[in-house]
Formats: structure tokens, C-alpha cells, sequence
């Protein structure tokens, strides 16, 4: 118990120095402060056995991680959506070592392909010259950290607690009937797994469940793209229209 | 079956971590395009524990929610940053700060603070090209023209 709070406790003390605060004293110790708590949480993870499959997992949750961490603490938020999009291709590793293949491929050209470019012309757009004060400050540093790690920790609690029984018993199965059934269940369920989710024609059966079971769905989801853009058009319009009578309000 | 328990454990854990940190992003940070950067890191946090759920259960379920989200987000991309346009054409800036009367009547006012001064903190530095080539030599009557022109 001690040394989850302790980690927890670090990454927030950590959070709250790296956050912009209006100066830059602290923020290698906030820094090497998060480091090390990342370190001390991804030493607990429980590990697979094959030192392949680790290594990736390990170094592409590392990836994710460390650019969400920059993406949310750089000054300059041209700096955040570049970290951003680092932390979205780390994400689609991630997926991809999952088995979702055409989930990382979409997340990669929705994400950071469309939506990323449109945050930089946004920010190409809007961005004033240097940096500006409101990048400089944040809101509430210290208390938006302690927040945000008390939801991680709150969080692997409920993770650990719903998943550490399971092996438990499943250790227990010790007489041999049993464990030959246990086998055979696990031979069954192999082969399950290897019919649906990480077949060879995984997109064939994603397409099936898509244009199957969630049919409508789809079709909801294609309406409300096109009322979106609809919507961003009528918003667009109607700001510049109202900014003549109140311009000099800024 | 251990092992995929452990696989499940680990997304859950690297989802619940970046969904944290997009929390402290979008409770901290004053611009409005990096609060929705860390609001669509909190949705890749869902995302990647809908997508480890799917593997452990074998089932296209997850994987479908999570196509979804990523239809959903890109809707809610083009609206807010027509909004953050919009806004921007109002105040010129794109600080949220700006539009603290919109908070409830009991609340205070948050106060911009002046900065403190950076006088530790370096000027950013551009690199510096060397001169490269030599200068062309032009002829006085050449040079005559183009002061004519």
C-alpha cells in the first residue's frame, strides 16, 4: 500500500512543478520527480512472460505516457499537439499489439491525421506573437494535479481489486481432472480467440459486426457528422456576424 | 489464463494513467485548444481500456465503441474548434479566462497575477547562419541603374 501512495504522491508533486506556473524554477525537479514515479509504477506491473511482447508493451506505453505527460505541460501549445500526436501514434501502437489493427490504422489518420492538422491551423490562426500570458500560468496547479492522480489511483484500486482474485483461484485448480479441463477450456478458448478477434481476417469480421449488429448506429454516426459540419459552418458564420456591433469589445 | 489477465491489468493501468493526465491538463492549463487536447487524451484513455475489454472478451463489442468515439470525436473536433474560432473572433485571444462571468454568481474572481520576471530564463535562440559566398561585385554603371530604377 505504501508504495502506490508513494508514487501517486510524486507524479502529483511532480504534475504540480512541471505545470506552467509563470516561472521555469522547479521544473527539472518536477521533472525527474515524475520520472521516477513513472518508473516506480511501470517496475509493478505485472509482467507476460515473453520478453518480446514486454519489451513492446513496456516501450510503447512508455512512449504514450511520457508525450501525454509533455503534451499537457509545454508552454508553447504548438509543442502540445506535436506531443500529442507523438502520444496518439504511441496509442496506435498500442492498439495494434492489442490485435484492433484497424483501430490503430484509423486512430492514426482520423486522429492524427485530420484532427491534429486542424488544431495547427487553429493554433496558426489564433496563436499570438510569443508566448502568451495565459500559457504561462495555469489554473490552480497544485490542486488540478492532487485531483488528477487521486482519479489514477482511485482507478488502479478498482482495476486491482476487480482483477487480483482471478488468478487466485485460478492457482488453486490444483488436482489433474481439474487441470485437464482447465486445459481443454483454455485449448477451446484459444482456438475462440483465434476464430474472432486476432484471426488473420480481423477486419472482415469488424466490417461484419459494423454493417451487422450496429447497423443503425452507423447510420446515426454518419448523420451526425454531417449535422457537425453543418453546425460548424452556422457557428463560424454566426460569430463574425455579431463580432461588427461589439468589436471594440476586446 | 494469467497471462491475458496480466495484458488486460497493464492497458487498464496505461488507460486510467492517461486518462489522469488529461484531467490535470483540462483542470489546469488556461488555453482552450490544450484543454481539448487533453480532453480528447482522456478519450484515448477510455479508448485503450475499451480495447484491451474487447480482447478479454473476445468480443467486437469494444472495438465497435471505440470506432464510434473516434466518429464522435471528429465530430466534436469540427465543433469546437468552430467555437474556439468564434470565441477568438470576440477577445482576440484564446485565453478561457476571458469568459469567467459565464462562472456560477457565489464564485470568485480569478485575478491575473503579473508575471514574475524571467530574468532567469534565457531568450530563445534562433541558430544563426554564416555569411556564405562572396559578395558579387557589380559594375559602377550597372549599379547606376538599379539606383535609377
Amino acid at each position: 500500500m505504501g508504495l502506490p501512495t508513494l508514487t501517486l504522491l510524486l507524479a502529483a508533486v511532480g504534475f504540480w512543478l512541471m505545470l506552467p506556473r509563470g516561472t521555469s524554477r522547479g521544473r527539472l525537479v518536477g521533472t525527474v520527480l515524475a520520472v521516477v514515479a513513472l518508473g516506480l509504477g511501470g517496475s509493478r506491473m505485472p509482467l507476460l512472460g515473453q520478453w518480446m511482447a514486454d519489451g513492446m508493451f513496456v516501450c510503447l506505453a512508455a512512449i504514450t505516457v511520457v508525450s501525454a505527460g509533455c503534451a499537457v505541460t509545454f508552454r508553447n501549445p504548438v509543442y502540445c499537439a506535436i506531443w500529442f500526436g507523438m502520444s496518439l501514434l504511441g496509442t496506435a501502437g498500442l492498439f495494434l499489439l492489442s490485435g484492433a489493427q484497424f483501430l490503430a490504422v484509423a486512430t492514426i489518420i482520423v486522429y492524427a491525421g485530420a484532427i491534429l492538422v486542424t488544431f495547427l491551423f487553429v493554433l496558426m490562426l489564433a496563436q499570438p506573437e510569443g508566448k502568451a500570458s495565459y500559457d504561462r500560468v495555469s489554473w490552480e496547479a497544485p490542486l488540478a494535479a492532487a485531483a488528477g492522480m487521486v482519479m489514477v489511483g482511485v482507478l488502479s484500486l478498482a482495476i486491482g481489486s476487480v482483477l487480483a482474485p482471478v488468478p487466485a483461484v485460478k492457482g488453486d485448480a490444483a488436482p489433474s481432472v481439474l487441470a485437464a479441463a482447465e486445459v481443454a477450456t483454455a485449448i477451446a478458448r484459444e482456438e475462440a480467440m483465434s476464430r474472432h478477434i486476432l484471426s488473420p481476417d480481423h477486419v472482415a469480421g469488424l466490417g461484419r459486426e459494423l454493417f451487422g449488429r450496429h447497423l443503425i448506429a452507423l447510420e446515426v454516426a454518419g448523420m451526425l457528422l454531417f449535422v457537425a459540419l453543418v453546425g460548424a459552418a452556422v457557428i463560424v458564420a454566426q460569430g463574425r456576424g455579431e463580432r461588427e456591433p461589439d468589436g471594440g469589445e476586446r | 489464463m494469467p497471462h491475458e489477465i496480466a495484458l488486460l491489468h497493464n492497458y487498464l493501468i496505461v488507460g486510467a494513467v492517461l486518462f489522469g493526465i488529461g484531467a490535470i491538463g483540462f483542470l489546469s492549463r488556461r488555453n482552450m485548444i490544450v484543454m481539448f487536447i487533453s480532453a480528447e487524451m482522456m478519450l484515448q484513455g477510455v479508448s485503450l481500456s475499451l480495447v484491451a475489454w474487447s480482447r478479454f472478451h473476445n468480443d467486437f463489442g469494444g472495438q465497435m465503441l471505440v470506432l464510434f468515439i473516434i466518429a464522435i470525436a471528429a465530430c466534436e473536433a469540427a465543433i469546437v474548434l468552430a467555437l474556439v474560432i468564434a470565441l477568438f473572433q470576440r477577445r482576440g485571444n484564446l485565453d478561457i479566462a476571458q469568459w469567467q462571468f459565464l462562472r456560477e454568481a457565489n464564485q470568485p474572481e480569478f485575478r491575473e497575477e503579473p508575471l514574475p520576471d524571467e530574468s532567469g530564463e534565457r531568450p530563445e535562440e534562433w541558430p544563426h547562419l554564416p555569411a556564405a559566398g562572396v559578395q558579387p561585385t557589380v559594375s559602377p554603371e550597372e549599379a547606376d541603374y538599379r539606383a535609377s530604377v
